[in-house]
């Protein structure tokens, strides 16, 4: 190497590696069919991933984790800052969206079989996704210190102790002693900031590297000719750039003229409060309101853990090499049978909890 | 066919999505009563604007206290706000006028003071929040029983000097006739003094009495007219010099209302009282600027509670739960 060279070539192994990925990024091809309509949620989602993290960092800038102070600190954010009520907004919104985002993922690639050979690793790290994602919910909802959060998280902690075995274990790990105070807001918001988001980016990047050595799953109509292809960069990334800035353009503008709602200061002695369960978790809360006492834990876990299970171990349940939807009608029954059944159970929490409330 | 299916199936999901989205913003939970704001571009120019008819009015409950205990009262509630100001409207039944407010009286012989209290409601809002108000109204800020010591000057207060409230007190006798309410605010009480203040600046009411607490010392000075109900104004009065001009059975009043200035006269009062019934309405700036009030921004709810004293002193009162102000665009 000449003296010009090294000069303008850096030889420390950090460096090399970056270029090295750069260069990777760079010739990496993927199939112009990842670029249709029903393959769009992947990359809503890790739009609003990216969403929440960009939000989550802006408020935890203002956020004081002491209860009470927690009320304050976000009223603060949202009513005093500019653009609070935005940012707020747009984290509020961004995990509902997600939500349903994710769902809607995951019923596209249960319906076209994206979860067959060799892609089994694929669907199980999106599938684990489904564990996650309700853990940053229950962190999160206590964050602000408000009645609904407060309510919301004793309710939760009340459904996780019913769990046989390790329900109290794990409610005394989050709670941190006898009542939800500070001990308990400050493990939830290190979970939520800190371990968490490990969790999360260590999961997207699993999922994402089993789709790139896995790959994408053929469309079901395609023929034995070889899929044409499109470079990841610029094409891929533009794409992807596209939809972060129309995801946050358009959440911002919800959150603008419909900010998210901050209730009244959380009263730990104020038991006449009964939070009402939001649209994701109304099934879960009829299953729970069907099976009390003692069978409160079918309900509450049995049930749920066992249909998760059986997502996860979908692959190797079924195991015909065919995708077509009309040639799976056990999993498609069986996967409209359990629609059928979440949709009405969540029906009938909504007319319970809102339609005709008791209280 | 394939094309319309897909559209379809997108514009669905849109729309559960968005429903699903503004459903998700509501915050749920029990019911507390909320008075909502409406927004106006131009302000109500009194209690007879037909701008008020068109609202409806919210119903508050009240449950009496004291000698009142066991009794109910309602109060029908509005309020309206523009780019700057808000404005409530209240209207309760109450069989007397109750303006006495301990009235000197004359006999022909000798001054007396007359039974008799006055009509009164009040607002507590909060500026810097205050623990639990939230969900126990005022009843966190009723730390002290009567007579203690500190019971003087009010027996509310906050627990810590952090907390703050933003107290409005319409009295018909005292305030009322000089067109404003009292405004003070709650700060925290101590061992020996109540946390009631009042807010920077001049006003409430002056007493008319001699030195030797026999008889009024002031008069309705020459030229001028009484105020509302016959009540007599501190900038309308002139030292009594001649007291024979009084004939038995002529009442002069007692607690003379004085002119509000600054920070205290910034809650301005109309009202009337026919058919057994007061009707009120009381407006401020959203945003006085002054730190002894509550800054209302519309794109937040406040917890406030309300108190009536039907012709009673302070610790008989009916009180309402607490209620939020909310701000519709």
């Amino acid at each position: 190497m000449s003296e010009a060279e090294a000069h303008t070539t850096d030889q420390r192994p950090a460096a090399a590696a970056a270029r090295a990925c750069g260069a990777q990024l760079l010739q990496m091809q993927v199939p112009a069919d990842a670029i249709c309509w029903h393959r769009f949620f992947g990359a809503l989602q890790l739009a609003l991933i990216g969403l929440l993290f960009l939000t989550g960092v802006l408020m935890a800038l203002a956020y004081t984790p002491v209860p009470g102070t927690a009320y304050d600190s976000v009223d603060y954010f949202q009513f005093s800052l500019p653009f609070g009520d935005v940012v707020r907004g747009v984290h509020h919104y961004a995990w509902n969206l997600l939500l349903m985002v994710m769902g809607l993922h995951l019923l596209r690639a249960l319906i076209v079989g994206a979860y067959k050979s060799p892609r089994q690793p694929v669907w199980i790290s999106g599938v684990l996704f489904l564990l996650v994602m309700p853990l940053f919910i229950i962190t999160g909802d206590l964050l602000p210190w408000d009645q609904k959060g407060y309510w919301s998280t004793q309710v939760r902690f009340s459904i996780i102790a019913s769990i046989p075995v390790a329900g109290d274990f794990l409610v005394q790990l989050f709670r941190g002693g006898p009542l939800t105070g500070i001990v308990a807001l400050t493990r939830l918001y290190v979970l939520h900031i800190l371990l968490l988001p490990c969790v999360l980016v260590l999961l997207i990047g699993l999922h994402l590297y089993f789709l790139g050595t896995r790959g994408l799953s053929e469309p079901l109509t395609a023929g034995a000719a070889p899929r044409p292809k499109v470079p990841f960069l610029p094409t891929i990334v533009n794409r992807w750039l596209a939809v972060f800035i129309v995801s946050a353009v358009g959440l911002g503008l919800v959150a603008w003229q419909w900010p998210a709602a901050l209730g009244d200061p959380a009263d730990p002695t104020d038991s006449a409060f009964i939070p009402r369960p939001e649209w994701w978790v109304l099934f879960l809360n009829q299953l729970v309101a069907i099976f009390k006492g003692p069978f409160m834990v079918i309900g509450s876990a049995i049930i749920p853990g066992g249909l998760v299970f059986l997502l996860g171990a979908l692959p190797y349940l079924d195991r015909s090499p065919e995708r077509h939807p009309s040639k799976r009608m056990g999993v498609m029954v069986a996967t409209a049978v359990v629609l059928a059944a979440l949709t009405a159970l969540s029906v009938i929490g909504y007319v319970e909890h809102f339609v005709r409330p008791e209280h | 066919m394939q094309k319309r299916l897909k559209v379809g199936i997108l514009t669905g999901a849109l729309m559960g999505f968005v429903g699903l989205l503004i459903f998700s913003g509501s915050v749920t939970g029990a019911a507390k009563q909320t008075l909502t704001s409406v927004y106006s571009k131009a302000a109500p120019t009194g209690l007879d604007d037909p701008a008020w008819g068109k609202i409806k009015a919210l119903e508050v409950p009240f449950d009496g206290k004291e000698i009142f205990a066991g009794k109910k009262a309602a109060v029908m509630t509005k309020a309206v706000h523009t780019d700057d100001e808000i404005y409530f409207w209240f209207n309760w039944k109450d069989a007397t006028l109750s303006v006495t407010k301990e009235a000197w009286k004359f006999d022909g012989q000798a001054w007396s003071r007359m039974k008799g209290d006055e009509d009164r409601i009040s607002l507590l809002f909060e500026i810097n929040r205050i623990n639990n108000y939230a969900t126990k109204g005022c009843a966190v800020v009723c730390h002290v029983p009567a007579g203690a010591p500190n019971a003087k000057e009010g027996k509310f207060g906050t627990a810590t000097d952090a907390e703050k409230g933003d107290l409005w007190h319409w009295k018909a006798a005292r305030s009322d006739p000089a067109g404003y309410a009292d405004d003070g605010y709650l700060a925290k009480i101590s061992d020996t003094k109540g946390g009631r203040k009042g807010d920077a600046g001049k006003g409430g009411d002056k007493q008319n009495i001699t030195e030797d607490k026999t008889k009024p010392k002031y008069m309705l000075a020459p030229g001028k007219k009484l105020g509302k109900n016959n009540i007599l104004l501190a900038a309308d009065a002139v030292e009594i010099s001649d007291y024979s001009v009084f004939k038995a059975g002529d009442v002069v009043t007692f607690r003379m209302p004085v002119a509000a200035e600054g920070s205290f006269g910034d809650i301005k009062a109309v009202s009337r009282y026919a058919d057994g019934a007061w009707t009120v309405i009381l407006s401020r700036k959203l945003n006085t600027g002054n730190d002894d009030d509550v800054a209302f921004d519309p794109r937040k709810k406040y917890n406030f509670t309300m108190a009536l004293f039907d012709d009673s002193k302070d610790y008989d009162s009916y009180d309402s739960e607490a209620l939020n102000l909310e701000f519709k665009k």
